[in-house]
């Protein structure tokens, strides 16, 4: 696996944030499905930098911008979920949002780089991709679970609008 | 209805964004394709070899053909005192390939200068038929250190199995001291 791969993963979640940012737009300012956009074309250029300059930049270097990207991608999901739950106080849809975008695109880019870095020089601690791992398994599992019992969410929706 | 409406309605909204969200993604997966792509590297049948040539087993000449005929190790080599010493066929080079062939002589082991008061010099000469496609390396000796020649320049060996004798002249210094040895490696490129 290349480092490359991150940026590919980056790109791939900008996309997904653009097109879910398009179907609630009328939770969300009009101009972020473009911004998302306008994200991933910028990781399309760190695919070409690092095409460009393959063999001038190590490895090492190659790892930590395309992760950065991906890292900046990830916050990103984060920051709508924190938008959905205080901006806009849309807890359910916070929830929701948790459940079904931000905890399994964190788990699945969190098994890509503890994958990336056993196989090749570890250039992150170990134990903290780990537990982090670990984390975002319990959560999503959880998750999954409140969200095909209809009764838990039921309920979680009906105490919503008391 | 105005086109800029029309382009603000949800579902033409997504289409679009749908749309280069895909062209991006293929275009990234591809670049990112172009950059995993792996050469595969065949193992192919050396056309070009060395045979043993007739002065083998004479003049003390002893030569030993490495795995597949590509290298080729002279041993028992004589060199005499203030005279030239010549073994017109010790080893040769063969084309046994359909096409031609670019060869050439370089030098590879450099001789110790330890021993160079005791050599004047070792020639080595391709020597193909035509003169002008003989090519010569010459290890010379001022008494004190030897001249490390460079790379002679390319010839054609056709193909279909011709062969080249390499040829080896020695020379002595008038004052060597019997048994000193030196050991010379040199490669025959073959582009």
């Amino acid at each position: 696996m290349l480092p490359e791969f991150f940026a590919l993963l980056g790109i791939d979640v900008f996309l997904m944030l653009s097109l879910l940012s398009c179907l609630l737009d009328d939770r969300l300012p009009k101009a972020i499905p473009y911004v998302y956009q306008i994200g991933a074309l910028v990781g399309y250029g760190h695919l070409l930098i690092s095409k460009e300059f393959f063999v001038i930049f190590g490895e090492y270097m190659r790892f930590w911008y395309c992760f950065i990207y991906l890292l900046v991608a990830l916050a990103n999901i984060v920051a709508v979920n924190v938008y959905f739950a205080v901006a806009r106080g849309q807890w359910g849809l916070a929830k929701i949002w948790s459940g079904a975008v931000t905890f399994p695109t964190i788990v699945i880019s969190m098994f890509f780089v503890s994958n990336y870095t056993s196989v090749q020089e570890a250039t992150l601690p170990l134990l903290t991709l780990q537990v982090g791992l670990v984390v975002s398994a319990l959560v999503m599992g959880v998750s999954i679970c409140l969200l095909l019992s209809p009764e838990a969410m039921r309920n979680a929706f009906r105490r919503e609008r008391r | 209805m105005e086109l800029r409406e029309k382009l603000s309605k949800k579902p033409v909204k997504f289409l679009t964004l749908l749309l280069t969200a895909m062209i991006i993604a293929t275009a990234s997966a591809a670049m990112y394709y172009s950059l995993t792509m792996t050469s595969t590297i065949q193992v192919y049948a050396a056309n070009v070899y060395f045979k043993v040539g007739t002065d083998n087993g004479t003049k003390g000449l002893v030569v030993t053909l490495g795995t597949k005929n590509t290298s080729a190790t002279l041993t028992g080599l004589r060199a005499y005192p203030n005279a030239t010493f010549t073994y017109t066929n010790p080893v040769r080079v063969r084309n046994n390939g359909t096409s031609n062939a670019q060869v050439r002589l370089a030098p590879s082991l450099n001789p110790s200068d330890a021993v160079a008061a005791n050599f004047v010099y070792v020639k080595f000469l391709l020597n193909a038929t035509a003169v002008g496609d003989r090519r010569w390396l010459n290890y010379t000796s001022n008494g004190a250190s030897w001249t490390v020649p460079s790379a002679s320049g390319w010839t054609t060996l056709a193909g279909s199995g011709t062969e080249w004798p390499i040829v080896i002249m020695t020379m002595a210094n008038a004052t060597a001291t019997a048994g000193s040895t030196v050991t010379i490696g040199i490669t025959v490129d073959v582009d």
